[in-house]
């Protein structure tokens, strides 16, 4: 915004000049002519600083009303353009879902956005180059995902820039990462929906599982086959409420529902 | 919510934050990491085992559903408080006579739920369902638009107030009031006097308490709204190169105040009401509510928080579909209590707003009809428009601080700092690099409507409405401070 006129401004400047040293020292200055001028020699004041307090204060309020836009400017060259349609507000809202909650499968999220051809949404985008400014790998998925877009935010805003030089594996960039499962669960990593949900529901009954076994589980959850989600979930929310682990059973159940749904969403 | 009997473990799902806290408080739902548990018919109590030096102390009321715990988590209910329901649930919570400090909340408890208006969710107290009904009991606080918070001489009106005075003893509480104020007004002057007297260059400036035991001063006359201005102007010392103009332009405003306060009664109607409104005067939640509704489709067009000494306030600019009129309904939340979230950025909502008196936007969200509509856009005006309409507001009320505008415009950058430009101008653009880069990211540099909120030294952006979203990009509550749940 600018001042509204050159005198204005001028006068403004001056007024300001005069508060910094006080009226102790100085005198106000005199108010260019107009409405501006009459309104001041208009207020009945005693002394310099009361004048000047009067000035000051019909001063701001014509500047503040009477600002006009500044002259229009040209527009910024535009990114590379990016064919792929952005993924759906949903998607969007459950990748903030998922990083609150399970930020486990948010490579999955990534990498299941690039391979079904989706381009990341614009909040995405920068929620992404932000959070993995120190992690080489992610923040090349991010940008795979994210298209033309993330180099092109990035030049204008500085503050998204990386925050690491190292090296990155292309492979790494494009698969899964590897989650800890001991060899007991290893099998399960591969089964059909009948198997994972029955044995689940089973070590859960038996009081086989604790909340020791939590990080585990859900590394389980989070790589089991897509197709054995629905019917893991229902399996763990189907735990004996009395049981011990019965809360761990219903928050691995959001996280099968979570995972389930987040993968539907992206099918194109 | 009211609860009868032992619960299940679906209701303490229910009620936990989210499904992983209900995991992580399984882990404690032991009884070896707790000492002194006990429930009785209204409550469960017990110490657990923390991290820290001492244990958390945990009290849950399971019948009007409550729980309060030394632990410092953010999530309400911490996984303290599930961990005991769950064993509760479990039945490995033994029968027990209620401790002192769990009884004494009990009493509080009741006593409030019998009062003639409970509040629920204040303090270390949360309810699952409170919520709402805390921001909106937190509503009847005054505007902080002209600064005025809880905490500060300008608390909301107390819901449980006494008996109204007689009608002479109500005058005579008015007159004094306005005496104090008055005073209050005339100190304010002076002490502006000084400060253009000695000038802006005196070191005192840079000292807080030059500016604190004035704002001191004017809490004690009841101008609360004019000492929290005095609090941010203090913040604008040395902020920038700038400084100066900036402080005497709201010194100038201060003035104007002033002067205005003390002449209310020769002042119109409206522009009398803007102006005791911004000297602190309060009007009640009840009157407002009492006044004739605004009944529109009213477009969530931006939101806005920021920290007002110690309350963190939100500002939700609405804009009316038939009648294109402005309104903003404000959320106050001291610390870990939450702000109102029911009023959804990029959605309609059919309602009655109240609005406070004054030209002020200000209002009450009355009775809403229907569920909120999704995914719609404020009209969008050019930057030239945009600048009319609020120098028109401004112009008659120059201590506004903030005015809302949705202008079709893109983001670009000239003479070195970020703008919104269009055909007919530019308009300086204050946004965190964050949301900049959300703006960024949305238009590709194009132009896109945008709601955005004016201040005396630009335009915060708010809202980004695409085609098929609306992207929230005002100023966020500092996560650290407000509740999440």
């Amino acid at each position: 915004m600018i001042a509204p006129s050159p005198p204005l401004d001028r006068y403004w400047s001056d007024l300001v000049t005069v508060a910094l040293l006080g009226t102790d020292r100085r005198d106000p200055p005199e108010a260019p002519p107009g409405l501006l001028a009459d309104l001041v020699d208009d207020t009945i004041r005693e002394s310099r600083s009361q004048r000047m307090l009067a000035a000051v204060s019909a001063g701001a309020a014509a500047r503040r009303a009477g600002f006009v836009a500044g002259p229009a400017t040209d527009r910024l060259a535009p990114p590379e353009p990016d064919p792929r349609p952005a993924c759906p507000a949903a998607a969007a809202a459950t990748w903030r879902y998922v990083v609150a909650e399970w930020p486990v499968l948010e490579d999955e999220w990534v990498l299941t956005v690039i391979e079904r051809g989706w381009r990341l949404p614009p909040e995405v985008v920068v929620g992404l180059l932000l959070r993995h400014r120190t992690d080489a790998t992610r923040l090349a998925r991010a940008a795979v995902a994210a298209g033309p877009i993330a180099r092109w935010v990035t030049e204008h805003v500085p503050e998204l820039a990386p925050r690491t030089s190292a090296r990155v594996d292309a492979d790494a960039v494009t698969t899964v990462p590897l989650l800890a499962v001991p060899p007991e669960l290893a099998d399960l990593l591969g089964a059909d929906a009948h198997t994972f949900a029955s044995t689940l529901g089973a070590a859960f009954a038996s009081g086989r599982f604790g909340a020791a076994h939590k990080a585990v589980l859900v590394n389980l959850v989070a790589r089991c086959r897509p197709d054995v989600l629905r019917d893991a979930a229902s399996a763990l929310g189907a735990v004996d409420p009395l049981s011990r682990s019965a809360g761990l059973a219903l928050s691995l159940a959001d996280l099968a529902r979570t995972r389930h749904r987040m993968l539907e969403e992206l099918v194109r | 919510m009211v609860a009868t009997g032992r619960w299940t473990i679906e209701q303490v799902a229910a009620v936990a934050p989210s499904p992983s806290s209900l995991g992580a408080a399984e882990a404690i739902a032991v009884p070896q990491r707790w000492a002194g548990l006990g429930c009785d018919d209204l409550m469960l109590w017990g110490r657990c085992s923390g991290s820290g030096a001492e244990p958390y102390e945990t009290a849950v009321d399971h019948v009007d559903v409550a729980w309060r715990c030394t632990c410092p988590s953010r999530r309400l209910p911490c996984k303290h408080a599930i961990a005991l329901l769950v064993m509760w649930v479990r039945g490995m919570v033994p029968e027990a006579t209620p401790p002192p400090a769990v009884a004494r909340w009990a009493r509080t408890r009741a006593g409030r739920a019998d009062g003639p208006a409970a509040k629920p969710g204040a303090g270390a107290v949360a309810e699952p369902d409170g919520a709402d009904r805390d921001a909106t009991d937190r509503g009847s606080t005054p505007q902080p638009d002209t600064g005025a918070v809880p905490g500060t001489g300008d608390e909301p009106e107390p819901t449980d107030r006494p008996e109204p005075l007689p009608p002479a003893d109500g005058d005579r509480a008015r007159d004094e009031r306005v005496a104090r104020m008055r005073e209050g007004l005339v100190e304010l002057d002076r002490w502006l006097d000084d400060r253009i007297r000695t000038g802006l260059a005196d070191p005192s400036l840079a000292r807080y308490a030059t500016w604190d035991d004035l704002a001191a001063r004017l809490v004690d006359a009841r101008a609360g709204a004019l000492a929290n201005r005095i609090r941010r102007l203090a913040g604008l010392v040395g902020s920038d190169p700038d400084w100066h103009a900036r402080v005497l332009a709201e010194l100038g405003v201060l003035h104007l105040l002033a002067q205005a306060g003390r002449r209310l009664a020769d002042l119109p109607g409206p522009l009398a009401d803007s102006v005791a409104t911004a000297t602190g005067w309060q009007v009640r939640q009840a009157d407002v509510l009492a006044g004739v509704p605004d009944t529109d489709r009213w477009i969530v067009a931006g939101r806005s928080d920021t920290r007002e000494d110690r309350i963190e306030v939100r500002r939700t600019w609405l804009r009316g579909a038939a009648s294109g009129r402005w309104a903003m309904v404000l959320s106050f939340a001291a610390y870990r209590q939450s702000l109102d979230r029911s009023l959804t950025v990029g959605t309609a909502i059919h309602a009655d707003l109240h609005r406070y008196p004054g030209p002020a936007l200000r209002a009450l969200v009355g009775e809403r009809f229907g569920e909120p509509e999704p995914l719609v856009a404020p009209p969008a005006s050019s930057i030239v428009g945009a600048c009319d309409e609020i120098g028109t507001a401004v112009a008659a009320e120059p201590w506004l601080e903030r005015h809302p505008a949705t202008v079709l415009a893109a983001p670009t950058r000239h003479g070195g700092r970020w703008v919104l430009t269009d055909d007919s101008g530019t308009l300086p653009l204050l946004a965190s690099p964050r949301a900049l880069a959300t703006v960024l990211a949305a238009t590709g540099g194009e132009p896109a409507s945008i709601t955005v909120e004016w201040t005396p030294h630009g335009v915060v952006p708010l809202t980004v409405h695409a085609a098929d979203r609306a992207l929230d990009v005002g100023p966020v509550a500092d996560p650290s401070f407000v509740g999440v749940a």
